[in-house]
């Protein structure tokens, strides 16, 4: 028995010993990419302000783009420290998992692009309650106590930039479908509203012959662009949707030859479109600047949290040109779409 | 020798005499059905036999087809293995590294993916084997493995720029004679000698046998573990196949490449024939069922209906393949 104990004390002992180096190395580590102390007392977490942002998914070039804006924004901006920690598949439950963890470490600022919004909600409101502040990015949780959005694009500034490049590229005129991805993806459906109601009033001698949706799967958007194509010979455009359906249009236009007889324009990431802006098979790709977004996810948590006001400290931030805030609303705009081409995909490297 | 060679269990019960027993009561049946869509799409539109439609829907059938024939061994002798389409994952993303950053050779690459997708499949079957664990339990664990080792090679980034390497395999022009895919006739080669190996040799014959009845078909002298690693190797060698065909002419291989391949080939296999349970099933009917669901997803599309509705038919098709199989089963035990 006695010995048992012994043992037992023992252990209890030695684990305490290794979890207290631990969190000694978690001290270290953390005041090390802290940058420089800013010393205005945040949260529970040390002298700086830690806006942690939870992606839909960790790994994919998006997400890691707007990461390596965020830790940009960190290296620029005295008292700010980037936790950037995500699921490893776009899974709502472990996403708030990470959440909720978040919300046990003391983190200052949280801010998730949530894979479901209606889940989301509840967690979010538990971080408030202890005192967080809490965001959105990316995608907007519009039923929540989130503070304030940052939001990529408007609605109108996507589907209007892909409606006006395509028709720059058919010459105004012509027959066109879509190849979308998820059916029930609320962003891709209100652009897909913009360019119908765009394209019957702006371009009447344009028309949208058929919408698919070929899922989150690339080679399924080239198969049923193939088909598309074969279905109406006399088809003029493609638009590819989602970073999927955008390079894989334009690599059924490639493979079925068609490259000057139909034009493509889709919603993809420089490096996944370069090479089919080059060969032609893309007249233009329309995104924002997914690094700029990360940077602005990272300022605004941090001003959020100070309590400042977003307008005025806008005025003074000369890096974020051309970004907008609605306080009525509190989304915070990133600004116009990026239209990415054969001559400016080069400068982007995501 | 045993009784085994002697055909214990035909893959078909009840008569088609007339082809020589050639073709089971199931296959006819999806020969009608597809003969029958290509009748209406080719009425209901002035499109879709033309050379350019048949080609897409050859190619896009070639890959699932490929896996589909290992599937078909693997559940005739009652496992199944839901890892393929992370297996395919892993294939590709290698093989399409290997072209673009060492600029690899067509030989070479076809080489690396056969020998990729045996190495992941020989795991599958070593497991399996060796675990004595239901084979789903076992893949499903390696579908998640798979797929980590797929994500850690691309390394949060896709492979994007990747040559046209494999493109006599591909879905461009260079990868067809005549409109006729190379990845296709590829997989009816493959399919056909798989179709002779099961129905004519003692060892095809045997993966019928362990799928009937594992233990009885042991004690018969049925080697069943050898014979069980080479069905999952041999899926993994299609797997490899099928991802060279996947990164065909090139371009952009994104991470979500494979990801739910397998429900695709199995719904296939189903759809083809092959009992779940083990025990009857043929390649031919796999290839059937892969082109029933093509031409389905492209009728689809071709006729501007809503996309769902590509769910809703293989749904159908799936249910209705299993019912009868489960009738038929019922029918046999009866008699």
């Amino acid at each position: 028995m006695t010995r048992s104990r012994r043992h037992a004390g023992r252990a209890v002992k030695v684990l305490a010993g290794a979890s207290a180096a631990l969190l000694a190395l978690a001290g270290c580590t953390q005041k090390n990419t802290g940058g420089g102390s800013g010393g205005d007392g945040g949260g529970g977490g040390g002298d700086a302000v830690r806006v942690a942002f939870v992606p839909k998914i960790q790994g994919i070039p998006y997400f890691e783009a707007m990461n390596t804006g965020g830790k940009q924004a960190a290296q620029d901006i005295e008292g700010l420290e980037w936790v950037y920690n995500g699921p490893t598949s776009a899974d709502p439950a472990s996403q708030t998992q990470i959440v909720r963890t978040l919300i046990q470490q003391q983190v200052d600022t949280i801010v998730v692009a949530p894979n479901d919004p209606n889940s989301m909600a509840p967690v979010l409101q538990e971080a408030k309650n202890q005192g967080i502040t809490v965001m959105t990015s990316d995608t907007d949780a519009p039923d929540s106590v989130r503070e304030v959005f940052v939001s990529q694009a408007s609605t109108e500034g996507i589907g209007q930039a892909l409606t006006d490049q395509l028709m720059e590229a058919m010459g105004g005129s012509g027959k066109y479908a879509i190849v979308s991805c998820g059916e029930t993806a609320e962003n891709l459906n209100s652009w897909i509203e913009v360019q119908k109601s765009y394209t019957a009033s702006k371009y009447p001698d344009a028309e949208i012959v058929d919408i698919v949706y070929a899922g989150e799967d690339q080679a399924k958007a080239t198969a049923m662009a193939k088909d598309l194509m074969n279905a109406n010979p006399d088809l003029k455009g493609l638009v590819g949707e989602c970073t999927t359906s955008a390079p894989g249009v334009a690599q059924a236009v490639a493979e079925a030859g068609k490259i000057g007889e139909v034009s493509t324009v889709g919603l993809g990431t420089p490096n996944s479109m370069a090479e089919y802006l080059k060969s032609g098979a893309s007249s233009a790709s329309v995104l924002w600047d997914v690094e700029k977004l990360g940077y602005l996810t990272a300022w605004a948590g941090y001003h959020v949290n100070q309590g400042n006001d977003l307008s005025a400290e806008l005025k003074n931030a000369s890096e974020l040109e051309g970004v907008s805030y609605d306080s009525q609303s509190k989304v915070l705009l990133l600004g116009d779409p990026l239209v990415l081409t054969e001559q400016n995909v080069d400068d982007y490297d995501y | 020798m045993t009784a085994l060679d002697e055909r214990p269990r035909t893959p078909r019960r009840g008569p088609t005499g007339a082809l020589g027993g050639r073709i089971t009561g199931q296959e006819l049946v999806l020969i009608g059905v597809i003969a029958g869509l290509w009748l209406v799409l080719g009425l209901a539109t002035d499109t879709f036999f033309q050379a350019g439609t048949l080609g897409n829907l050859a190619y896009v059938v070639a890959p699932i087809a490929l896996v589909g024939i290992g599937m078909t061994v693997v559940i005739a002798s009652g496992g199944i293995d839901v890892s393929v389409g992370s297996a395919v994952t892993v294939v590709t993303v290698i093989v399409a590294k290997l072209v673009r950053d060492q600029g690899a050779s067509f030989a070479v690459a076809l080489l690396v993916a056969v020998g990729a997708g045996a190495l992941l499949g020989l795991t599958n079957g070593l497991l399996i084997s060796l675990g004595r664990v239901h084979a789903i339990i076992i893949t499903f664990g390696t579908l998640n493995l798979f797929r980590f080792i797929a994500l850690r090679i691309f390394d949060s980034e896709q492979v994007a720029g990747v040559p046209g390497t494999l493109a006599f395999l591909g879905g461009g022009g260079a990868g067809r004679t005549w409109n006729v895919p190379h990845a296709f006739l590829l997989m009816l080669l493959l399919a056909a000698i798989t179709w002779w190996f099961m129905r004519n040799t003692p060892s095809g014959r045997h993966y019928y046998a362990m799928g009937g009845d594992r233990a009885a078909a042991r004690l018969a002298g049925v080697n069943v573990r050898r014979q069980e690693i080479l069905a999952y190797v041999l899926t993994g060698v299609l797997v490899g196949l099928a991802s060279t065909v996947i990164i065909g002419g090139g371009g952009l291989i994104g991470q979500n490449v494979g990801v739910g391949m397998e429900l695709q080939v199995i719904a296939a296999v189903v759809i083809g024939g092959t009992s779940i349970m083990g025990g009857r099933g043929t390649v031919l009917g796999t290839v059937l069922g892969a082109l029933l669901v093509g031409t389905v997803s492209s009728g689809v599309t071709i006729l501007h209906w809503p996309s769902q509705l590509t769910s809703l038919f293989v749904g159908v098709f799936i249910l209705v393949a299993v019912g009868t199989d489960v009738l038929r089963e019922r029918a046999r035990r009866r008699a």
